[in-house]
């Protein structure tokens, strides 16, 4: 069963997608590539040996929180429901597709990356080689199954609407520190930026300092590293062999625990999360200056974003990471530049609102058969937009402003005034023109459910709304560009819908993300 | 009165292709206001195509359709407003309750206060009134049949598209939408229907056209288009069904 199931797998491979499965091998292949420079100029004495550890570190925790960090993925290949209905014992099933899970990019990049560890072991020989060798398979076997444990583990949670505020926060997190994460070691560095002073603290940074090495060579992800440095030092196998038995056993039992998770899921069909259900069924909406058109889009916009749960998961990461970013920033001496988290805020809400016409799937039939219901629609989205996002952010930039008495809290509200008129805008406009198809609404019902990558649309709309921030922060006259975009694109977003609605429509029927409509 | 003259949907020399395939070639059918009226054929037959055209959802290749007297390409709003649409297999907004659904197509349609009354009337007679608090996501094949039926009858078009009302749902909700078609029908409305279920076709359209390979091979009234025999047997006769060999592992 495991040869038909690799087979299987192999040929999932062929028939494609490519476009993200060559995007991660080229770009992890050229990561790995510069680790294993890093290891050969160690060897010359260049780079100290260190710094290996810490790549090593670092890619072992993209494999655990790679998977969680993008909770919208389900990370199989072979779809669980088709086997759900072969008679055959879930338990068998889960451990021959384990060897399956083997197969693929992350893998593959992964091993080129620990190939540094035999490089590192060069210089001790042919032996030392060997054991590198081995410790390179027992090293990828167990971020291979810790990664895979995590990511069974988050769907696993991701079925419940406790596990759509856990994937949220985990990804405002991951979100804060990628933003704010520099701001404390900057602040260090700057320490009196914020009165004008761009006096540079100059740190000693040098080696990596001993103790930091050992620690990393005690965690699990360090344990072939330790291996391998011990063995080309001449330490006895009491140095060798525990941390690559280590590694196999515990690499073993994580494929254990993944055999367990899988064969739940392949013995029950996944549970629907309880939505969140209205209390008051029915009640409307009345906006003052729109049309009883766009109160209704309004107040489905609205509905929908609390209540489905890719967008919920969306919603509350967007909210999240801003306050997450202002309590980073709040704990350094740069506290001048808190308000600078509403303009902030305004990216990530476009970043996390240029998807809605594909996640809101083949429901579009109904604007398009319906007179006056696209531009009704697009405003309607921008209107909510506004109210979710939007306004939050003016408001969040000004609060900071008033808290911290910061000498930028002008310049924060217009930069936020015009990220948020832009990104309230392009938001729609990418949702139309770029949009990611995944499965169709009426079959998400949880969020770990594929729901398209609009990693494309967000890598767009965050240069655009973050200029606009930038702009409209520094000269308060750049507002009126933005206000002219958030006149002119709406006009756009709706030319675009009627000559390419159908197209969109016809692409989310057949869920073919190629299908452009472009 | 709609105006007899006029017919409710005239479709004119439609193709329609899918790079080489052609999906619908040159299919013509000219339905009267007041009708029942059944379109019938294989899967793959062009019965779905056609209907996605007919209400504007596809841009055929070459052709004319015509709603109530309205062009759907030179006059396409008002050519929309007259029809009222139910699709097979495709979303709602997803996480709203039928009463909200209802409340906002109303509000997107711009409806007067009357919505209300209809909306309360079309969902306890199809029974979804039991179910206030559910969204439409939780909601079983039946049941979507149902909120689609109310949604295109909300603003009472003057007629009704259909795709595949009756597949996939249970004998009482197939009965309480065929009820009330039946009503909509007999007050003047238009239904145009696609359908697989010969026996609903037969009890209920007036006229009907078997469609395959992307072309009409009969049009007419149901007891002409059956000659004699059932309507499902005079179907088969007409679409042309291979025989079966006997499989021999089966014995």
């Amino acid at each position: 069963m495991t040869r038909t199931l690799l087979a299987l797998k192999l040929s999932l491979f062929r028939n494609g997608p490519h476009n993200e499965r060559g995007f991660s091998l080229v770009s992890g292949l050229v990561l790995a590539a510069l680790v294993v420079t890093g290891a050969a100029l160690a060897g010359r004495g260049v780079v100290q040996e260190g710094w290996i550890a810490v790549a090593i570190t670092v890619w072992g925790g993209m494999w655990l929180f790679g998977p969680l960090a993008q909770p919208r993925h389900d990370p199989s290949v072979i779809s669980r429901e088709w086997l759900r209905g072969y008679p055959i014992r879930p338990w068998r099933l889960a451990r021959a597709l384990s060897w399956t899970e083997l197969l693929g990019v992350g893998p593959l990049i992964t091993l080129a990356c620990l190939t540094s560890l035999v490089v590192l072991a060069a210089p001790g020989g042919p032996v030392v080689v060997a054991i590198a060798v081995v410790a390179v398979v027992a090293q990828l076997y167990l971020l291979v199954w810790a990664g895979k444990t995590v990511a069974a583990l988050a769907s696993w949670l991701l079925q419940t609407r406790a596990g759509m505020t856990l994937a949220a926060t985990q990804t405002a997190v991951m979100l804060a520190v990628s933003f704010a994460g520099w701001v404390p070691f900057a602040a260090w560095l700057l320490p009196r930026l914020g009165e004008g002073d761009t006096a540079l603290v100059t740190p000693s940074l040098g080696g990596l300092p001993e103790p930091v090495a050992d620690v990393l060579a005690a965690l699990p992800t360090g344990w072939g590293y330790g291996a391998v440095v011990a063995a080309r030092d001449g330490a006895g196998p009491g140095a060798v062999v525990p941390p690559v038995a280590a590694l196999l056993v515990v690499g073993a039992l994580l494929q254990l625990g993944w055999i367990a998770l899988t064969a739940r899921a392949l013995r029950r069909p996944p549970r629907r999360a309880a939505p969140r259900r209205p209390a008051v069924p029915g009640r409307g909406l009345s906006l003052p200056f729109t049309s009883p058109q766009v109160s209704a889009v309004v107040a489905r916009e609205l509905a929908t974003w609390l209540r489905d749960p890719a967008r919920g998961v969306e919603l509350r990461s967007a909210w999240l990471t801003p306050l997450l970013m202002a309590l980073i920033i709040a704990f350094t001496d740069w506290s001048w530049a808190l308000p600078l988290v509403g303009p902030a805020a305004a990216v990530f809400g476009a970043m996390v609102a240029i998807n809605t016409y594909a996640l809101d799937g083949t429901a579009l039939w109904q604007l398009l058969t319906t007179p006056g219901a696209l531009k009704a629609d697009v405003r309607g989205r921008m209107a909510a937009w506004a109210l979710l996002f939007g306004v939050p952010s003016v408001v969040l930039a000004a609060v900071l402003w008033a808290a911290s008495g910061s000498p930028l809290g002008g310049a924060a509200v217009c930069g936020a005034v015009a990220a948020a008129a832009v990104g309230c805008a392009a938001a729609p406009l990418l949702a139309v023109v770029m949009p990611a198809v995944g499965t169709d609404a009426r079959d998400r019902v949880y969020p770990g459910q594929q729901a398209g990558d609009p990693t494309g649309g967000q890598m767009t709309v965050f240069p655009v709304v973050g200029l606009a921030g930038v702009l409209g922060a520094l000269w308060w006259a750049m507002l009126l560009p933005a206000v002219a975009v958030l006149y002119a694109a709406p006009a756009l977003t709706l030319r675009l819908l009627r000559r390419r609605g159908t197209a969109l429509l016809d692409a989310m029927a057949s869920r073919d993300a190629a299908a452009s409509v472009r | 009165m709609p105006d007899l003259s006029v017919p409710a949907v005239q479709v004119t020399d439609l193709t329609q292709r899918f790079g080489s395939v052609v999906a619908v070639d040159g299919l013509s059918l000219t339905i009267p206001p007041g009708m029942f009226y059944g379109i019938v054929g294989p899967n793959g037959a062009g019965k779905t195509t056609t209907l996605t055209a007919v209400c504007g959802l596809r841009e055929p290749t070459s052709g004319s359709i015509r709603i109530a007297g309205h062009d759907l390409r030179t006059a396409r709003e008002t050519a929309l407003a007259q029809l009222g649409v139910m699709m097979d297999g495709l979303s709602l907004p997803e996480r709203l309750t039928a009463t909200e659904v209802l409340r906002y197509s109303a509000g997107l349609r711009g409806l007067d206060d009357g919505w209300r009354a209809r909306a309360r009337d079309l969902l306890e007679i199809l029974g979804l009134d039991a179910v206030r608090r559910t969204l439409i996501v939780e909601y079983s094949t039946g049941m979507r049949k149902k909120i689609n039926l109310a949604l295109a009858m909300l603003h009472r078009p003057r007629v009704l598209v259909l795709d595949e009302p009756f597949e996939a749902i249970d004998p009482v909700s197939a009965h309480s939408i065929e009820q009330v078609l039946k009503q909509y029908v007999d007050a003047g409305g238009t239904v145009v229907l696609s359908s697989h279920i010969m026996d609903f076709v037969e009890r209920n359209c007036r006229r009907v056209a078997v469609v395959a390979g992307g072309r009409v091979l009969v049009e007419g009234p149901v007891e002409e288009v059956a000659a004699g025999s059932t309507l499902n047997e005079r179907f088969v006769e007409l679409v042309g069904a291979d025989p079966v060999r006997p499989l021999e592992w089966l014995a």
